[in-house]
């Protein structure tokens, strides 16, 4: 699928290692990096018992997910191409530590049982097609209903996943947790689709599949597929396609292939072609500027005047009081307020919240639950002030990313106008603008990305749940017997109460403490990222004028003979970069 | 005097108190309540099944089931001489409703009144099973309508008085968070909290969690006996007990005719009868020679759900003799239901009494704070005094606080406690860990062994303190069980 992209990078960076520019060499040695590793997240998810790991044994047509009536899946497994059958346990820690273990052993790491040493992820790799594409399949726990801390830790999960497949099984219509748990997934995610499982056992599940459109359709357009696991395993051992057919499968494939694997290829061509395209319009900027000072020396000395002022525009841009910069500096404080306010804002109202609820109960008795709702809420909140961030840092890197480009694109605009054919076949102006903008834009969309991804969510949701509420002394006498019954156990209660608050502010404290420092270096990697990104654009944009700068200013030095030839080298040149460049803007089109 | 005779004296004298103040009503349907069957709440999620397991326990298909969302409003089954249904609306009288019975279930027609604005239905029909316990179908909670949740809350959890029902089955599919909430509201804060002497647990529709392999109810069974071992579970719920509701229902009710058409499936190869039997599309549309129409196919299906046609048609096949009758004992035996029974009899209807007192002194207690009268404190304090003396009570707090996790000590020893005050059950032999045959004699020695390891524990000065109080009421319970031998005996 990326093939042709990946052959266009390396055309874009032969050229660039020809024309002496290391740097753009090396951003599109990112690019291509990009290209080759391709992973696309495809996260199962659902209610646990509804078939998550035997739909995707089915969907690879081997045994990879262990599956039990009883025990559930309670660590995410990661499922991805490899031309062994590896598995690698990895336990939480820094660094992670990675344990090779047996393929055949695996369940004993991946089903609910120890608590205690319970590993982070597992990674497996099998020899199947259907995963060449770099897709990787995400088995998860189930959600185990909506507002308990795990359906948080599932909605972050798909907050970073390419594609989410949500699990239902045909015994009964969609319930309300499952519905709301598919609203909040869509938000987070572009393509989501609900797979109806077990269609064999269910003699009636042509009635749940038309109740659950029903219900869909509340949700927004979502496919709908009812599928059969075993009836897909039975035909895969048989190599029965008619069989397959009847499992529903072949549809379920064509998705995952297409709409996600091939959606994803596509996307990331085109990125990679308008990469391309922008190292291709700097060097033809730079070699346009020499040409036309060769072509018309009477016009030279203007020409390089010309050139010289873009050059200063473009070392504006790498001070500090270069206008994005301000913006992003003082965004950055702004966004570490708000974020830290609005993450104790947060922690008071649960603060709030669980004092009246201790209020209403006997701690003794609802403790357990007291601290799994605690967890509950709090990674809700967790979740919630993520995404707080995420979109304002989003807001910020967008707003950089415009001002750069308004004082930038000046200056690409002067090395431009030299430009005096059009070479290929222009398309219109706003839409250049905004191609070059939108790709410099996800590009540092793709580096904030880096920058907060897994940074909170997985591994903060999971070490919360390390964090240990502590048992509070329930100090029961058994009193009975006596007409003071009813006092002495109303005493007692309220120093189980006072006792729960206290326990309860503790644990607040300390998730606010290690989240707010976790999100406080969360913004200072996005920071970090986006000052890095634009300052190398900023290099790559001088290098491009210095170099145009310093073409045009030769031309006067040669001789007659030196500038028809150096001229004739330039044409040459510029044919091959609109060459690359057509393929490039093919390549963006499709 | 026995604890439903204090709770009667106590309810003759709120009578007194009240009479004339516009409680006398309330007051009456207390008592009558202390006299009536058990009042079993079935409860749980959407689709767990509660409608089809009311029927198998009344062996009768009343309640209307569906594979949608399909019981809508509280429903309560109690016997009676004639067959009637009567509404509760929200707002106005009760009123009679027309209904009729055409396929199984019962048809009520509202008479034009939107189910939302309806409180609950009553219907009555003569049935020997409804003689021992009154049966309240719910709707599930975390149904996609909000109304329908909430009917449930309010049947089981108000705010203000005693609960409607006495007891509660809970069926669960797997347990889940909102099961544990739901139980928690359940209880009570008076007797003590958390109750598990008035719930037990269901694990239902218990073919589907082994997708409807032969073996399905074992992997049931070892599921069940995990979740009952669970600390959590156990502070709300006696036991969980796994029960395969359709088969139950359609055990309970078996027809000659669907006999009929299991045995012509019974009597394929094994092989083509499993490539039939490999899909619910399959059964229906395959093998036009097997000699059923696709209707009663689907008719069979809907009875028996796959797992019930695969074990029934296995069980024709290993016997072929075998009768309607002896077929559906079979089936009801491999259910689940047999053993829920036995549990039911063993957890609720040995302890009818308990259960009913509490209901009556938890409602007179509520009455006697909230609506003072001259000579109501007496009421309650008299309340206060059965409830904190009566020795069934005493047993109920000791398996409560013990369920709970709050008694430290020997696991063997918690395991005897919780025996011998009858949480286990509470005929004698249960209670001394004895087979059901054992005889009277052996009964009583081991009756008065109990009594003095008990009576060692509760004076040993170094048995923790609320050991030595559980102890003490152990050696109540163990008088007591003397005291009856040897009145049997006499």
């Amino acid at each position: 699928m990326t093939q042709p992209a990946a052959a266009l990078v390396d055309l874009g960076v032969k050229a660039c290692t020809a024309y002496g520019r290391e740097d753009l060499a090396a951003r599109l040695g990112r690019t291509r990096g990009a290209l080759d590793d391709p992973a696309v997240h495809i996260v199962v998810a659902g209610e646990f018992k509804q078939g998550k790991s035997s739909l995707i044994n089915a969907l690879l047509g081997i045994a990879v997910c262990p599956v039990d009536d009883d025990v559930a899946t309670a660590v995410p497994t990661f499922v991805r191409h490899g031309e062994e059958k590896t598995a690698t346990v990895v336990h939480d820690g820094n660094p992670p530590r990675h344990e090779q273990v047996d393929f055949a052993d695996l369940r004993r790491h991946v089903v609910e049982g120890d608590e205690g040493r319970r590993p982070a992820r597992v990674d497996v790799t099998v020899p199947r097609k259907i995963l060449n594409g770099g897709l990787v399949l995400v088995d998860t726990p189930g959600v185990g209903g909506l507002g308990s801390a795990h359906a948080a830790a599932g909605l972050a999960a798909i907050s970073v996943a390419d594609a989410v497949l949500f699990v239902t099984d045909s015994a009964q219509e969609l319930t309300r947790s499952e519905v709301e748990f598919l609203r909040q997934a869509r938000e987070l995610c572009p393509t989501v689709v609900c797979v109806m499982t077990k269609i064999d056992f269910y003699p009636a599940w042509r009635r749940i599949r038309d109740l659950n459109a029903g219900h869909l359709r509340m949700v927004g357009e979502l496919p709908l597929l009812p599928v059969s696991s075993p009836l897909r395993t039975r035909a895969v051992r048989a190599n029965d396609q008619a069989l397959n057919v009847e499992s529903g499968f072949p549809d379920l494939v064509k998705f995952v292939q297409e709409r996600v694997g091939g959606g994803a290829a596509a996307r990331r061509s085109a990125d990679a072609a308008a990469e391309v395209l922008a190292v291709c319009d700097q060097l033809t900027g730079q070699f346009t500027a020499e040409r036309d000072a060769l072509a018309d020396p009477a016009n030279a000395q203007r020409i390089v005047d010309d050139l010289n002022a873009a050059k200063r525009r473009v070392e504006e841009l790498k001070t500090a009081a270069a206008r994005w910069s301000v913006t992003l500096n003082d965004g950055t404080a702004d966004l570490t307020a708000d974020v830290d306010f609005d993450l104790r804002d947060r922690i008071r109202k649960i603060t709030t919240e669980a004092d009246d609820a201790i209020d209403e109960v006997d701690p003794a008795d609802m403790w357990p639950e007291m601290e799994e709702w605690l967890r509950a809420r709090i990674s809700y909140d967790l979740l919630g002030n993520y995404t707080y961030l995420r979109r304002r840092a989003k807001e910020l890197s967008e707003q950089v990313a415009g001002h750069f480009h308004e004082a930038s694109g000046e200056a690409v605009g002067l090395l431009k106008v030299y430009n005096p054919t059009p070479m290929v076949e222009e398309r219109p102006v706003e839409h250049r603008i905004e191609l070059a903008r939108m790709t410099a834009g996800k590009q540092a969309m793709v580096a904030l990305k880096s920058a907060y991804g897994g940074a909170l969510m997985f591994t903060m949701l999971g070490s919360l749940m390390g964090v240990a509420l502590g048992p509070i002394g329930i100090g029961i006498g058994v009193v009975m017997g006596h007409r003071g019954l009813k006092d002495e156990k109303k005493r007692q209660l309220e120093k189980r109460r006072a006792q729960g608050k206290n326990a309860m502010r503790r644990y607040c404290d300390e998730i606010s403490f290690v989240s707010g420092k976790d999100s406080r270096d969360t913004v200072r990697r996005v920071q970090r990222q986006l000052r890095d990104h634009y300052t190398r654009l900023a290099d790559e944009l001088n290098r491009s004028t210095a170099a145009a700068v310093a073409g045009a200013t030769d031309t006067a030095k040669r001789s007659q003979t030196e500038r028809q030839k150096r001229l004739k080298d330039l044409d040459a040149e510029l044919t091959r970069l609109a060459q690359l460049r057509e393929r490039a803007l093919k390549l963006s089109a499709a | 005097m026995t604890l439903v005779e204090r709770t009667r004296a106590a309810l003759t004298r709120a009578a007194g108190v009240y009479r004339g103040s516009g409680f006398d009503g309330r007051i009456a349907e207390v008592r009558e309540r202390l006299d009536e069957p058990l009042r079993v709440a079935i409860a749980g999620r959407v689709k767990s099944g509660k409608s089809t397991l009311l029927n198998a326990l009344v062996a009768d298909r009343l309640a209307p089931t569906d594979a949608g969302e399909c019981t809508r409003i509280v429903t309560w089954y109690r016997d009676g001489h004639t067959y009637r249904v009567t509404m509760h609306p929200h707002n106005g009288d009760a009123r009679q409703l027309r209904f009729s019975r055409d396929d199984g279930a019962i048809e009520v027609d509202l008479g034009g009144i939107a189910p939302e604005d309806v409180h609950s239905l009553d219907i009555t029909w003569p049935s020997q099973a409804l003689r021992r316990a009154t049966l309240i179908d719910t709707p599930g909670i975390g149904s996609l309508s909000e109304r329908v949740t909430r009917r449930a809350w309010e049947l089981l959890a108000p705010d203000d008085e005693e609960t409607p029902a006495d007891a509660v089955l809970y069926l669960m599919r797997h347990l889940h968070a909102n099961d544990l909430e739901f139980l928690h509201a359940f209880h009570d804060t008076e007797v003590s909290r958390p109750n598990p002497v008035n719930a037990i647990g269901v694990l239902s529709r218990a073919d589907e969690i082994g997708v409807g392999r032969l073996d399905a109810m074992a992997s049931a069974r070892r599921i069940a006996a995990r979740l009952a071992g669970d600390a959590n579970v156990r502070r709300v719920v006696q036991t969980v007990v796994p029960v395969a509701g359709l088969l139950a229902e359609t055990a309970a009710t078996l027809t000659e005719s669907e006999v009929r058409h299991l045995r012509a499936v019974a009597a394929l190869e094994v092989k083509p009868a499993e490539e039939l039997l490999l899909t619910a599309d399959r059964f229906v549309n395959t093998l036009p020679e097997l000699g059923l129409t696709s209707i009663e196919r689907e008719a069979l299906l809907a009875r028996f759900g796959l797992y019930g046609v695969r074990l029934a048609s296995t069980l024709l096949r290993q016997n072929a003799q075998i009768t309607a009758t002896g077929l559906a004992r079979q089936l009801t035996e491999r259910s689940g239901l047999s053993d829920l029974q036995e549990v039911l009899g063993s957890l609720f209807f040995e302890r009818r009494d308990v259960l009913k007192a509490r209901s009556a002194l938890l409602a007179l207690d509520s009455l006697a704070r909230t609506k003072p009268r001259p000579g109501s404190p007496a009421v309650a304090a008299e309340v206060e005094e059965i409830v904190a003396s009566a020795h069934p009570f005493n047993e109920l707090r000791v398996l409560a606080t013990l369920r709970a996790g709050w008694l430290g000590g020997k696991p063997a020893v918690v395991d005897e406690l919780e025996r011998v005050i009858g949480g286990t059950g509470t005929a004698p032999h249960v209670r001394l860990d004895l087979p059901p045959d054992a005889a009277a004699g052996q009964l009583r020695s081991s009756a008065a062994e109990a009594l003095v390891r008990w009576q060692r524990r509760a004076e040993n000065p170094m048995t923790a303190h609320e050991m030595a109080v559980a102890a003490r009421v152990a050696v109540r319970s163990c008088e007591g069980l003397l005291a009856d031998l040897n009145g049997r005996a006499r």
